[in-house]
Order: structure tokens, then C-alpha cells, then sequence
């Protein structure tokens, strides 16, 4: 199990944004994660990444070791990467500085040598620069690589959020709407790149995703949560014909008797 | 050429050595009388503050107003120690960096919780209260000023006169140039840019965003100090509260956003530019700060990284053109 979480909570005043929800994910496993707006996807990131403190009582385990209450950038330290809905691309940078500063956490040298400006500081730069550069070509991003990224178009930002998150080799990456706003064309173009990413890392991937399509095919597992509770587990075959999950998209299933009397009230 | 470059590039203290070397030749070749290589010396000081100001400003995005307050704590350090203990410059300078690094701690701790204008009125707190602190107090003989600070000397050689002192401003601002281009190329400075950018983004790939912040403060707060220990030594030795009010803090506010925020060369081509348009424009003092605050709001609004980001700019897209064959236009 590389993340597990335990009674995990989590209320904003009298609402309870997660409730009581025990996930479990093995290594290497793509899982889903869908439910409708407001069910407590995303928060269910923000707590398990650490920019939200979970309610007492809760419990996350990342890869063996206990994360409940460890500030983001030591889980980040850990191997844990995540995207943002709202991509939170650093918009005055250059495209090759965003994904360096993903690198931060694989960053060799100590602040001291860096002050000092000592040689091998520089060459470690180049180097990590030569990496990076080689990420972003595998993206199809390389020729944007010094312009600002306030330049790149709806989809480039994507796949350069997407880069930034790989930048620091990650064990377990959790994608927040990867494919938001996407053509058709682009999702697939996405997904693929997702899929070669995986491969080369050798990643644990969550993704939360609304386009079902994306779900169905790539995951292995699919969680779906429902007002903070998760209400369904499983392959994405079960899931889909799960009582729960539709009621949840849907509304309740009734009989004719059931219909009847509903109307008539 | 290809190989000096090369050279540049692995050892990038070879190309502050030919500065200095061009820079130390400045004086017995253009300069024809001592108040230019007084002007100089100002700049030189300058330089310091305003590159550090572009450490926690340009880079980290903290915004501060309190800046002139750490100089004048440099400043000061400097001058009670003389005063009281009789010490030269060699150890004052090393004591007010240190101390002005403690008051950068104290500056900003307020910036874990407050951000943008809250921020800024909060730095521009601690800054006014250091001055009346210092305007008050009789410790710092307050509105006499100290006075007769003594020039350093070095192996019996002193620096007495602007033209001699010259060489030391000049020592100072090219190791601290030295030092804020070595941070910030570095994964430092792009660690600072991405809290400017977006704090919780930062947080989530792995950078400890307060340790970050205060270690920019830390940081422009020791260029600060070292600055306003140069500026206390320099002949003739005084410094008085009025030195370090607001007018000088926007001032330095007007070098680092005309120079480019962000910008790895902002605060010294803003403060070269600022000095020089402030000591030409003497006769028009009345309309000084109306002019300082103009260039701050025209250059935001028209360019806003500031000259360096213009010239970068130019660059960039003639480079993006030839790779490409694409015009970029934004």
C-alpha cells in the first residue's frame, strides 16, 4: 500500500467536506476518483497532500510514513506530487523555470555552496537544466522552453503543469483534472502522454476526472465519492453498474408503484 | 572567445575580477574631480540596497516598505559602535550585518500570515518605528547625528577622501553583486520566485515556503546592513535619522521596480539610473518625489519588469524568431 488513509475527516464548520472515508491504494495501480461537484474530490487531495490540516481523529500513511500532520513540503519530500484544478502555473516564469522549480525536492547542492557559487554548483544546473529540457521535448514543449508561461495556450499549460509535477521523479502522483477543458483530440494526446509517463517512472497515479471516458479506459480501479463518503469501490465495470453511484449521478431508481405515488403527493 | 566563455560560465568570479579591474581604472581615467567619485560611492551603496531589496521584493515577492529601516539599523550599528567602543570599519562591518540580519528576522515574520498591501504596512511599521526609535534616543544622539565616523584604513594606508573611498564601496558592491547573482541563479532564487508566484503551489512541490521567506529576508536584510555600514564610514563619517526616511525608501523602491523586478540585474541598473537622474535633478528637488512616484506608476504600467525586462525582452524574441521562425506576439 503506498497511501492509505484512515477515518479520514475533514469539516469546514458545520459542513462536513469529508467524512469518515478509509482508501486504500497499492503500488502501481491507476485509480479514478469521480463523484459530482462538491463531493469532496478535491479536498480529499488537499488533505492527503497537506495544505489542508485533517480533523482529529484521522489518519494518512504515505509509502510507511504517518503524514497526518506534516506540512506539504515534507510529503512532497516523501515522493508524493500533485496538480492543481486551477493549474497554479507560476505565471512570470519562464516554461524551463516552472519545471525546474519542481525539481526543488532532487536539488543536490546546499544553500552555502550556492552562495559561494562554486563550480560543481553550476554544473549540477546545467545538468538538472539538461533533464528538465528533456522532459519538456518529451512533453512537446522544448521550444517554449524561455518564454513566459503566461504565453502557452489552454492545453500547452496542462501538459506544463503535468511536467512540473514529474520534475521531482514522484512515487504517487495525484492529477487533479488533467483533461479540464480539453478537446477531444487533446484528452487522448493527454492521456497518452500520461500513460508514457507512467511507464518511464514507473508512477502510482490518482486522477480525478468528470470526463467518464478518460476514467473507463485508462484506470485500473475507480473511487467514487458522494458528499464526502465514499460510496462505491472498484474495478470501473462495477462501479458503473453500482446501485449507489447512480443514485448519486442520477437520482434514485423507482418502480412504477414508487412513481405513482411520488407524483401524486 | 567560445573558450572564455566557457571559463565565464564555470567560474563566474573571473568576470567580476575583470569588473572590478575596469571598475578600479574608472577613476584615475574619466573622473575629473572628487564629487564624482563621491556620486559613485553612492551608487556603489546603492547598488547594495537595491539588489538586496530585489532579493525579497523582485524575487520573493514579499512586498516591503520597511527596508530603509534595516539600513539605517546597518547605519547605526556602524556608528554607536565607533562612538562607544571606538571601533573602525573592519569591525563594524561584519558586526552591523550580522545584526541588520537579526532585525531582517524580526521584519519578516509578519509575512507568514500577511501578504501584499497588509504586508507592506506592516514593514513600513517596523521601518518608521526604527527611525523614531533612533530619532529619540539619546543612545544614538538623535537628532545631533553622529559624527566623525572614522574612514577605514587598511595596512596603514587610509581611505580618507571620496576619490580613495571609492575603492572600498567598490570592493563591497561587487562581492555583494557576486553573492545575489550566485543566490539567485541557483535553485534558491527559483525557489524564492515560485513563492512569489503561488505559495501553496510551492508548498506542494516540496519548498518550506516560510523558511524560504525569511531566509529572503535574512538575505536582502544583510545587503542592507553591509550597505548602511559602507554609508556610515563614508567620508565625511555622518549619519543623521533624516537619512532614513520614507522619501529614501521609496526612493529605493523606484531603483528596483525602474530596474525590473525580478530581474536578476533590476536593482543595479535602477539604482545606477535613479542616482544619477536624482543628483542631476538637485535644482528641481520641490518636484523630486513627485517624479520618483511617477516613474514608479509609468514604469509598472508600461513596462512592467522594468528595463531589464525590456532589454530582455528584445532578446528573447529575436531568439524565438530564428528558432522558430514564428513571431511571438503577445
Amino acid at each position: 500500500m503506498i497511501l492509505k488513509t484512515k477515518q479520514l475527516s475533514k469539516s469546514f464548520g458545520g459542513l462536513k467536506a469529508i467524512n469518515k472515508v478509509d482508501f486504500e491504494l497499492p503500488k502501481n495501480e491507476i485509480r479514478g476518483i469521480i463523484g459530482p461537484n462538491g463531493s469532496g474530490k478535491s479536498t480529499f487531495f488537499n488533505l492527503v497532500s497537506g495544505i489542508y490540516d485533517s480533523d482529529p481523529g484521522s489518519y494518512i500513511e504515505f509509502d510507511g510514513h504517518d503524514i497526518t500532520f506534516t506540512p506539504p513540503h515534507e510529503i512532497a519530500s516523501y515522493g508524493l506530487s500533485r496538480t492543481f484544478q486551477l493549474l497554479r502555473l507560476y505565471q512570470d516564469m519562464t516554461v524551463i523555470d516552472n519545471v525546474m522549480s519542481g525539481y526543488h525536492t532532487r536539488v543536490p547542492y546546499k544553500f552555502f555552496d550556492a552562495v559561494i557559487g562554486r563550480k560543481k554548483i553550476w554544473d549540477q544546473e546545467r545538468a538538472i537544466k539538461e533533464e528538465m529540457m528533456e522532459l519538456l521535448s518529451f512533453v512537446g514543449l522544448a521550444d517554449y522552453a524561455e518564454l513566459n508561461a503566461s504565453e502557452l495556450s489552454g492545453g500547452q499549460r496542462r501538459l506544463l503543469v503535468l511536467a512540473r509535477a514529474i520534475a521531482m521523479k514522484p512515487k504517487l502522483l495525484m492529477l487533479d483534472e488533467p483533461a479540464a477543458g480539453l478537446s477531444p483530440v487533446n484528452v487522448d494526446n493527454l492521456m497518452k502522454i500520461i500513460m508514457q509517463l507512467k511507464e518511464k517512472y514507473g508512477l502510482t497515479l490518482i486522477i480525478i476526472e468528470h470526463i467518464l471516458k478518460v476514467v473507463m479506459d485508462t484506470c485500473n480501479s475507480v473511487t467514487v465519492f458522494d458528499h464526502g463518503q465514499k460510496i462505491a469501490e472498484g474495478t470501473p465495470a462495477q462501479v458503473k453498474d453500482d446501485n449507489a453511484v447512480i443514485e448519486a449521478y442520477l437520482g434514485k431508481k423507482m418502480d412504477d408503484e414508487e412513481m405513482r405515488k411520488a407524483l401524486a403527493v | 572567445m567560445e573558450k572564455f566563455k566557457i571559463l565565464i560560465r564555470n567560474y563566474p568570479f573571473i568576470a567580476f575580477i575583470i569588473a572590478f579591474c575596469i571598475l578600479a581604472l574608472v577613476p584615475s581615467v574619466i573622473f575629473t574631480d572628487v564629487y564624482q567619485s563621491h556620486l559613485a560611492t553612492l551608487i556603489f551603496v546603492n547598488i547594495v540596497v537595491a539588489a538586496g531589496l530585489n532579493i525579497v521584493k523582485g524575487f520573493c515577492g514579499q512586498v516591503t516598505v520597511g527596508h530603509v529601516g534595516l539600513f539605517a539599523v546597518g547605519s547605526y550599528t556602524a556608528g554607536t559602535l565607533f562612538l562607544y567602543l571606538g571601533l573602525g570599519f573592519w569591525v563594524t562591518l561584519p558586526i552591523a550585518i550580522i545584526v541588520t540580519a537579526f532585525f531582517g528576522v524580526a521584519m519578516g515574520i509578519p509575512s507568514f500570515r500577511l501578504e501584499g498591501p497588509y504586508l507592506a504596512l506592516a514593514t513600513l511599521g517596523g521601518g518608521e518605528a526604527i527611525r523614531l526609535f533612533i530619532e529619540n534616543g539619546n543612545f544614538f544622539r538623535s537628532t545631533f547625528g553622529i559624527s566623525d565616523i572614522p574612514t577605514p584604513s587598511l595596512m596603514g594606508y587610509n581611505f580618507d577622501s571620496p576619490d580613495r573611498y571609492y575603492f572600498i564601496s567598490m570592493t563591497i558592491m561587487i562581492i555583494a553583486v557576486y553573492f545575489s547573482f550566485s543566490i539567485l541563479r541557483s535553485g534558491v532564487g527559483r525557489a524564492f520566485m515560485s513563492i512569489r508566484e503561488d505559495p501553496i503551489c510551492a508548498a506542494a512541490a516540496g519548498i518550506n515556503v516560510k523558511k524560504y521567506k525569511i531566509l529572503a529576508f535574512i538575505l536582502s536584510a544583510m545587503f542592507a546592513g553591509a550597505a548602511g555600514a559602507v554609508y556610515a564610514h563614508m567620508p565625511p563619517g555622518y549619519i543623521h535619522p533624516n537619512n532614513y526616511t520614507v522619501i529614501e525608501m521609496v526612493t529605493f523602491l523606484a531603483m528596483v521596480v525602474l530596474g525590473g523586478l525580478g530581474h536578476i540585474w533590476g536593482g543595479i541598473i535602477g539604482a545606477i539610473v535613479i542616482t544619477i537622474v536624482y543628483d542631476l535633478t538637485r535644482p528641481l528637488y520641490k518636484y523630486q518625489l513627485l517624479i520618483f512616484g511617477l516613474t514608479i506608476v509609468l514604469t509598472i504600467l508600461f513596462m512592467p519588469k522594468g528595463l531589464g525586462g525590456f532589454i530582455d525582452r528584445y532578446f528573447l524574441e529575436k531568439r524565438f524568431k530564428k528558432k522558430t521562425g514564428t513571431e511571438k506576439t503577445t
